[in-house]
Parts: C-alpha cells; structure tokens; sequence
C-alpha cells in the first residue's frame, strides 16, 4: 500500500502516493509532472537527474521518494521560474553551456545550489562541485565560465556581497 | 525496481529488530542499495528495507576524550568538510572528498560506504549471470576470465571450497595444500589430521571425490590432491613418534571398541588423543580389518596399517587381537566394565543374492581374504566377477594376478554409474579384465555341481526415481558367459550375531544399528556404534568419519574436552595461490610398476617425492573471493587505526571484512554499525591518503592507499584485496620515523612483495608501489598531493 507523504517542491507544499519502491526521480517525472530532472543512468553515475533537497544537490533516482517526508525539493523548474535566477540562466544561454542540452538541468541545478553556498566561487570550486555531471557533448569548459559570470552578475545586481 | 516493504525505524533497536524479524535490508544514503535493487544481482531480494536515516542523532561527528567519533549516518560530504576531520584525520577527509561525485557524498554515508557490496563485475553482472562463490556458487570467475580489476594480494575464503565439501571428512584440503606450497609439510600433516588420523592409508584407497570436486576439472586436470595426501601420509609415517604422542594428560575414563577396522583405529586416535584410556577388541590376528584383510597389499601394503597400528599402540591404545565378541567377552560385560563402548564391527557378512546355483560361488571378500590359498593352482582360467565396486575391481584383479587367464566383469551399473573409483576400473582394464557393465546375474549355469557359468539378463536400470536400489531387467535380453569361477563382490551385509539373540539396541530397517548422525550414541546411554555397522558398506574414508564422530560424541557423553581440538581456528585472514603453478594444466601422475613387474604382494604406485608434491599443490587455485573490496573510506580508517561499533560489539576496521557469503562484512544479520571511533593521533603523527582512478570524479579506485605516520605507523593499500590491505613490513620500516624520500621508496618497494597478482593485474602492483611512496611523502610534509592521472581517451 502506496502511503501517502507530504513535501514540499518549488517552495509549494504537495501530498502524493509514495509507493515503497519508487525513487524521488520517478515521482517527480510521472506524478508531478515535473520533466526538467533527467533520467538517463538511472544508478547515480551522470548527474542528469540532480535536485536539491534541503539546499544539497543531491541525485534523485537514487533517492525513495517515501524517504523524502517534510523534505524541500527544488527542480530546475523551480530555478527556472524564479527571477533571483534569470542571471544564471542567461549566462548558460549566453557562453551556450550546452550543446544537446540534455544533461543541462543537472548542470545548472548543481550551480545553483553551488552558488547558494558560496557566492563567489572560484573556477576550481565550479570544477569541483560539478565533478559528478556528466555532458557527452563535451561543454565541459563553458560552465565555469557562466557560473563564474553569473555569479559576478547575481552579487552586483542584487547588492550581494561584493555590492 | 524490485518490490519490498518500506520501513521508518526510530532507534537502532527498533532497526535490529525488524532487520533480525526476516530478509530485510537496511538503507542509509541508498546509493549502493538501489542500485543493487535496481539490477538483478542478487540471489535472494529482501522483502523489506529498513531505513536507518528516521534514527535521529546517528550522524554526528563529534570528539569524545580527545578521539573522534562519527555517527554511521554521517554524510561523506559533511565528513570530508569538517575541519576536525580535515586537521586531525588527514587521511579520512581526503578519502571522504575522493568518492565517487559531489552530489553523491551529499547523500552516501560513512556506515553505508563500509558496508557497500563489492564492485566485481561478475559479482555485479545484471541478471545474475555469474554464479560466483560470494552467491554460493563454486568458484570465481577472476581466477581464469578477465580480472584486470582484481585482487593482487590474495582472496578470501568465503563457504566450503568444493574440494572440502566433496571430502567426507571434510578435510581442510585448501588449508593444506597452502601449508605445501608453504613448504611446511608438518603444518599440512596438523590440518589433515584434524579430520583424519591415517592420511597415509586413505590416500591410497580413498576414491577421492575431492578430486572430482577441484574446479579445476572444468578446464583441465583436477589438483591431485590423494598424491599429495600421500606425501604428506608418508612424511606422517616418517616422524610417526611426533604425531601420534601419548596425551600429555590422561583421564580415569575408559573406552572400550570393538573392531580394529577403519571406524574403529580413527576413534581410537581420536579418544586417545583426548586422554581416555582405550582398548581395542578384534577378532582376527592382526589389527586393521578390511584395510589389513580386504584391500589387497597392491594397493595398500600390509606394512602401512602395521605402522599406523604400532603407532597408536606407542600412544597408549591397546589392542586386544583374537578376541571375539559375543564369544569370549559378552558385549554386557564390556558395557559393564567401560564408560563407553564403541561398536565398529563393519560389513563382512555375505549377502544372499538369490539366485539358483548361488552356493557354488564364492564370496568375493572371503576369496581376498584367504588370497594365500588360492595360490596353490585353484583358480580356474576363466573366472567371473559380479559386482561394480572397488571391492569387485580388487577381485578381480587379484585373480588375474593369480594367474587366471581370462577375467571377466560384469555389473548392474552402466560404466558410468559404477561405483568403484576411476583409477580402479582403468588398473582393472590395464591387467586385461573385461568390464560388461549393465548386466545383471540370472542363474549360476551347472553340471554335477561344478560350475559352468553363468547366465546374464540385460539390466535396463539400477534405482528407481527415489534414487533408491530397485535393478529392473528386460528379461528378453540373456546371454551366457562361460566360468569356472564365480566370485561374489555385490556387496557385504552387517552381521550383530555376536550380541546373541536380543541385541538390545534399536535397528534401521536395513538392519543396521540406529545412531544418532551427529554423536554416534546408539539407543543405549553410553553405547556408541559407528562405521559400516551403521551405514552398510562404505568407503573407508566414512568409516573414519564416522570414528571420528563417534570419539566427538564420547567426549561429549563422559563431559571431556579434547584441548587439541579445541585449538581456535586462525584469523580470517586472505589466501594465496601460486601465479606461477596455478598455470601447469598437467597434473601430477604417480609412478607406477611396470606391468610385468606387478605382482600381488607389491604396492603398484610409487609415492611422490615432497618436492613433487609441493609442485602439485601449487596448481591448487585456493578457490575464494579474488575481488577487490573498493571503499576509500575503509582504507583510510584502517591506516588511523579506527574501530567500528556496532549495536553488539565493537571491531577493528581490519576485522571487519571476512568470509560471509554476499555481503562485505562479517556482520550478523540484525548487527547495525552505529559509530566509527578513531583515536586521536600521538603529537607529529600525519596521516594521508591518495587514490588513483581512471577520472577523478565518480570512479571507484584502481588503487588507493592511505598511510599514517609515528610510533603506531600504518600503510594500508586499498582496491588490492577483498579487504583492506595492511602492509605490515612497510608499516615496521617506517615506524618511528621521519619520512624522507629514500624511506618513503623503499617503503613501497617492500609494500607489494607479496603480491602476487594475476596476470592482467599486474599494473596494480606498480601502481601500489608509487601510492605508498607519494601517500608517505605527503603525509611527510603534511601536504596534500594531487595524484594527476594523464589517461588517453580510449
């Protein structure tokens, strides 16, 4: 018997059915609607299906969503949807850190939560926390450029920390 | 994914609880657990898995008394970011950061990374498509298919090996063929004495089903682990005064056994040993029974059962020889004036076949016995035996030798199904017998009471679908064969007419004595029987067994230890195999007489030499898990001297891997690590790890190595062994010292001497080497270097 569960995704408190067996990743793809989170290797391995959940990124196919009660779950569509964000956004479309674009909501939603911690990393730190994404297309250069860009944009504009 | 039942837990009791209750698994980050459960690798799925992230306040990293204890639940990423950890721990932080990915060490945690399933690709191959040794199965596939990735210092063992639980004595074959490749035959003669006290008589006869067991046999030739017996039987009889050694420390008790056959002599050693006065009763002239009277000198020479028997002699068995039971001791006597008594008088009546003419034949055992007056001319020039077994191959060879010209077998069995051992048959086949096999006997064919010969009806099959022995004929389907001689060898029946007309103990349908199998305690209190008067006839090798088993259950009756047998079986530790001998396909044949200088009295096979021995126990793989166990984390905490707590005990981290079958560790089932605890290091003590991997992020290692430095110095290599891998003589270099780049080097050098890799795995041994030296040099200096690994793309 699916129990029924509550968390909290994109900021918005929701109720589903969790059946024992599924992952945080398949409840947000078919009971939620939720397609930005990708599923590619299913075993944790390539990064497509990243999420963050209590402010980490963290991989949501290896993830039970009955193990996710009271959590709260942000998606690249909630990234997407919030402003704060459109500075990131625009720097991955601007440096064009993406090619099939595949793996890019597991990218981008790493560098969110990247720069959630530290506002104003470095190249090393970008490399470093976006070791576990994977790109087959190769763009791997692009993304510190946009998340380093995006970062310098985010704290002049929102009189961040260097503001 | 598979389907399981989903349990929140609220304290580590609740856990072991439901963990004990049934088949069920624990989840902590879940990123080994799922995927296991994603792909179908495993034999049995748990029908629940227990989730140990509801247990509040399991995943915490505190210091306690100045050492440091981290909560089983602790993120990898929160580990590797401690600055505690990071300071005090070196090792362990560097570890944490060097798993798999970022996002990964968000979730994984420190108990779950100990407790993963090893990586081996057979192991992990979907669908369960290698039935390895950690599944129950035989072997591992490492040992002959690709094991780039594989161990370089050893296995381990993990269940039986094949060749032990084919032996019925369940002789430690790998233990001591390990022990000769060591070139400590005395150690060898220890182990197999465990289980066998005539090594050097059941080599000779035993039909080996060890042999059959070797997985070698699937490939090419199976180890010829009875030669080996034999050399190590032989040294045994050479320094006989050191094995069988009167007890240090004897007991009033006294044990009383009737017959001095194979059943009888191995719990005489046995009870002995453990101090127990003993006297053995047998009826005939000489001690030894079927191994003395049965089995002719060409296989096993009188002289051999001699020496063992003065041998327990000298340890203080005695012998009662040309006394007969029943006749002049009654058996209530003996149960009278012994604590116990063992009844091992065997199977040496003759079996009533039942067919017309029967008692013109002549019982095959009776004819071995009394060989001496067949030598005067009696035996005619075509003779026929009847029966499948080795006794019947003895028979009939023996008459060959006796000079019959022609020598005729026939058995129910097809050639297949024979029960008597290979080597048997072919010596049958080399001396010119023929073998009919699939016939059975219809009526002895007779003139005036002098046998003719004797008619054969086809037999079509020997047991029913129970397995039991039902012979069916087509009775359309006779011949004739033609005979002077018809000698017997279908078999023996147990005759208990030496306890007079009420035997007083309960029978099997069979007419055998009733034991219990696990003591040999008859349904008499302190009256114990064992061997063929319990089971029928059977391979001597049994008939040891079951002495053995009776002498166990003895001691246990009159309440005395036996303190050579209480002997603590060894550490768990990794077992080696010889790269060099493991690739001879060949096995080792023993030398035999000439065919015209075989004779009756004349053992036909020579004993190998020690060193032909020893080279043939190098072709022994040492069948075990050759994985290589992948944790960084584990290794890291083994070279800061961590122990791991569990809700039951606390282990060391180097005694937390062992032979269990799919799992990692040697945890029970319900057992919860619940704590790593390390102690703080001594002032100036460093610590460092390093990993190589193919990429940086996301593979598990190829090697890792962490090292702590001081008076307590530890290097320990990872990825190498099923098991976190200590290198003892590298540690004991660099103790107490400082490291310089001369120590460091030598240090590596000395790390990977015992290795002893497979061939595609080689590399690993270098690469070992280099991780030693540099993880040194970094904790040395107390910087942190970055192994930078230049792959081309592929």
């Amino acid at each position: 018997m699916p129990e029924t569960i509550e968390l909290n995704i994109n900021g918005i408190a929701k109720q589903l059915d969790a059946a024992p067996n599924r992952t945080l990743h398949d409840a947000l793809q078919y009971q939620m609607g939720l397609t930005g989170a990708k599923h590619m290797c299913d075993r944790g391995a390539c990064g497509s299906c990243t999420v963050i959940m209590d402010g980490r990124p963290v991989l949501s196919c290896s993830i039970l969503v009955c193990e996710c009660e009271g959590k709260a779950i942000e998606t690249i569509e909630g990234i997407a949807a919030d402003p704060k964000w459109k500075p990131l956004v625009d720097a991955y479309c601007k440096w064009d850190a993406m090619q099939c674009g595949y793996c890019t909501p597991g990218f981008l939603t790493t560098a969110k939560a990247l720069i959630d911690r530290s506002p104003n990393p470095s190249e090393q730190d970008c490399r470093e926390a976006l070791a576990g994404n994977i790109c087959m297309c190769g763009t791997y250069p692009r993304h510190a450029t946009a998340i380093l860009e995006a970062a310098r944009n985010m704290n002049s504009e929102g009189g961040g920390l260097n503001g | 994914m598979k389907q399981f039942k989903h349990l929140n837990v609220r304290s580590v009791e609740e856990a072991s609880e439901a963990l004990g209750s049934g088949n069920a698994a624990m989840i902590a980050g879940g990123t080994d657990l799922l995927g296991v459960l994603k792909d179908n690798i495993l034999e049995t799925y748990p029908e629940a898995v227990v989730n140990l992230k509801s247990i509040p306040g399991l995943d915490r990293i505190r210091e306690e008394n100045g050492n440091l204890r981290i909560g089983s639940l602790a993120r990898l990423a929160d580990i590797a970011e401690s600055e505690l950890v990071s300071k005090k721990y070196t090792a362990l932080a560097q570890a944490a950061k060097a798993v798999a990915t970022p996002n990964i060490r968000n979730m994984a945690t420190i108990g779950g990374n100990l407790a993963q399933f090893n990586r081996c690709w057979y192991f992990r191959k979907s669908e369960n498509r290698f039935d390895c040794i950690r599944k129950g199965g035989r072997e591992c596939f490492a040992e002959t298919g690709d094991n780039r990735y594989h161990s370089i210092f050893g296995g381990l063992r993990i269940g039986a090996s094949a060749c032990k639980t084919e032996c019925p004595a369940a002789t430690d074959i790998p233990d001591y063929l390990e022990q000769m490749r060591g070139g400590d035959p005395g150690k060898a003669a220890q182990t197999i004495m465990k289980a066998n006290p005539m090594p050097m008589i059941t080599s000779r006869i035993c039909a080996h089903p060890c042999q059959l067991g070797c997985n070698r046999c699937q490939s090419d030739e199976s180890v010829n682990i009875s030669a080996i017996e034999r050399a190590v039987g032989d040294f045994i009889m050479e320094h006989r005064d050191e094995y069988y050694r009167p007890p240090a420390k004897g007991t009033a008790k006294k044990a009383a056994i009737v017959g001095a056959g194979p059943a009888g002599l191995s719990a005489a050693y046995f009870l002995r040993r453990a101090g127990l006065g003993v006297t053995v009763f047998d009826k005939k002239e000489e001690a030894g029974g079927m191994l003395m009277y049965a089995i002719p000198p060409y296989r096993l020479p009188r002289d051999i059962v001699r020496g063992f028997v003065s041998a327990l002699r000298k340890m203080g068995v005695e012998f009662q020889v040309n006394k007969e039971i029943g006749k002049d001791i009654l058996p209530e006597k003996l149960e009278c004036e012994y604590d116990c008594v063992l009844y091992a008088t065997g199977a040496w009546k003759r079996p009533i076949v039942g067919i017309t003419g029967e008692e013109l034949t002549v019982f095959g055992l009776d004819f071995l016995m009394d060989v001496k007056n067949w030598m005067k001319g009696k035996i005619g020039s075509e003779v026929l035996v009847a029966g499948g077994g080795n006794v019947a191959m003895d028979v009939a060879v023996t008459a060959r030798r006796l000079g019959a010209g022609k020598v005729t077998l026939v058995c129910l069995e097809s050639r297949e199904e024979m029960p008597a051992s290979p080597e048997e048959i072919e010596r049958a086949e080399d001396e010119g017998i023929a073998i009919m096999p699939g016939w059975g006997l219809s009526r002895v064919l007779e003139a005036g009471g002098e046998i003719k010969g004797m008619e054969l009806k086809r037999c079509v099959s020997v047991r029913d679908e129970e397995g039991k022995f039902n012979p069916q004929y087509d009775e359309s389907q006779t011949m004739e064969m033609k005979a002077e001689n018809i000698l017997m060898a279908v078999g023996q029946a147990v005759d208990l007419s030496y306890f007079g007309e009420n035997i007083g103990l309960q029978l099997t349908r069979r007419g055998l004595i009733d034991v219990s199998d696990d003591t040999k305690m008859t349904s008499k209190e302190g009256v114990f029987a064992s061997g063929d008067v319990t089971t029928g006839p059977d391979k001597a090798i049994g008939a040891v067994v079951g002495g053995r088993k009776a002498a166990e259950g003895i001691l246990r009756h009159l309440k005395i230890s036996d303190p050579k047998a209480a002997e603590a079986p060894g550490e768990s530790c990794l077992i080696r195999f010889d790269p060099e001998g493991v690739r001879k396909t060949e096995a080792l044949k023993l030398g035999a007489l000439d065919g015209d200088k075989r004779s009756l009295d004349l053992e036909d096979s020579i004993s190998p030499k020690m060193d032909e021995a020893k080279r043939e126990a190098a072709r022994c793989r040492n069948c075990g898990c050759y994985c290589a166990f992948p944790s960084d984390i584990a290794t890291s905490l083994s070279a800061l001297g961590a122990d791991i707590v569990t809700n039951r005990r606390t282990l060391s981290i180097d005694s937390l891997y062992g032979s269990s079958l799919s799992g990692s560790t040697v945890l029970e089932p319900g057992e919860i690590i619940t704590e790593v605890a390390i102690p703080a290091p001594e002032d100036g003590s460093h610590s460092a790890f390093l990993k190589m991997a193919w990429r940086k992020s996301i593979d598990f290692p190829v090697v890792n190595c962490a090292v702590s430095t001081g008076s307590k110095a530890r290097v320990c290599i990872g990825a190498v062994a099923p098991k976190p891998y200590r290198a003892i003589n590298a540690e004991a270099l660099i103790t107490g010292k400082e490291i310089s780049e001369k120590n460091a080097e030598e240090a590596g050098l000395i790390a990977v001497e015992g290795a002893i890799p497979f061939e595609a795995a080689r590399y690993k041994a270098q690469l070992a080497k280099v991780l030693v030296k540099r993880a040194l040099l970094a904790a040395g200096k107390q910087i942190a270097i970055e192994l930078a690994i230049e792959t081309e793309a592929k």
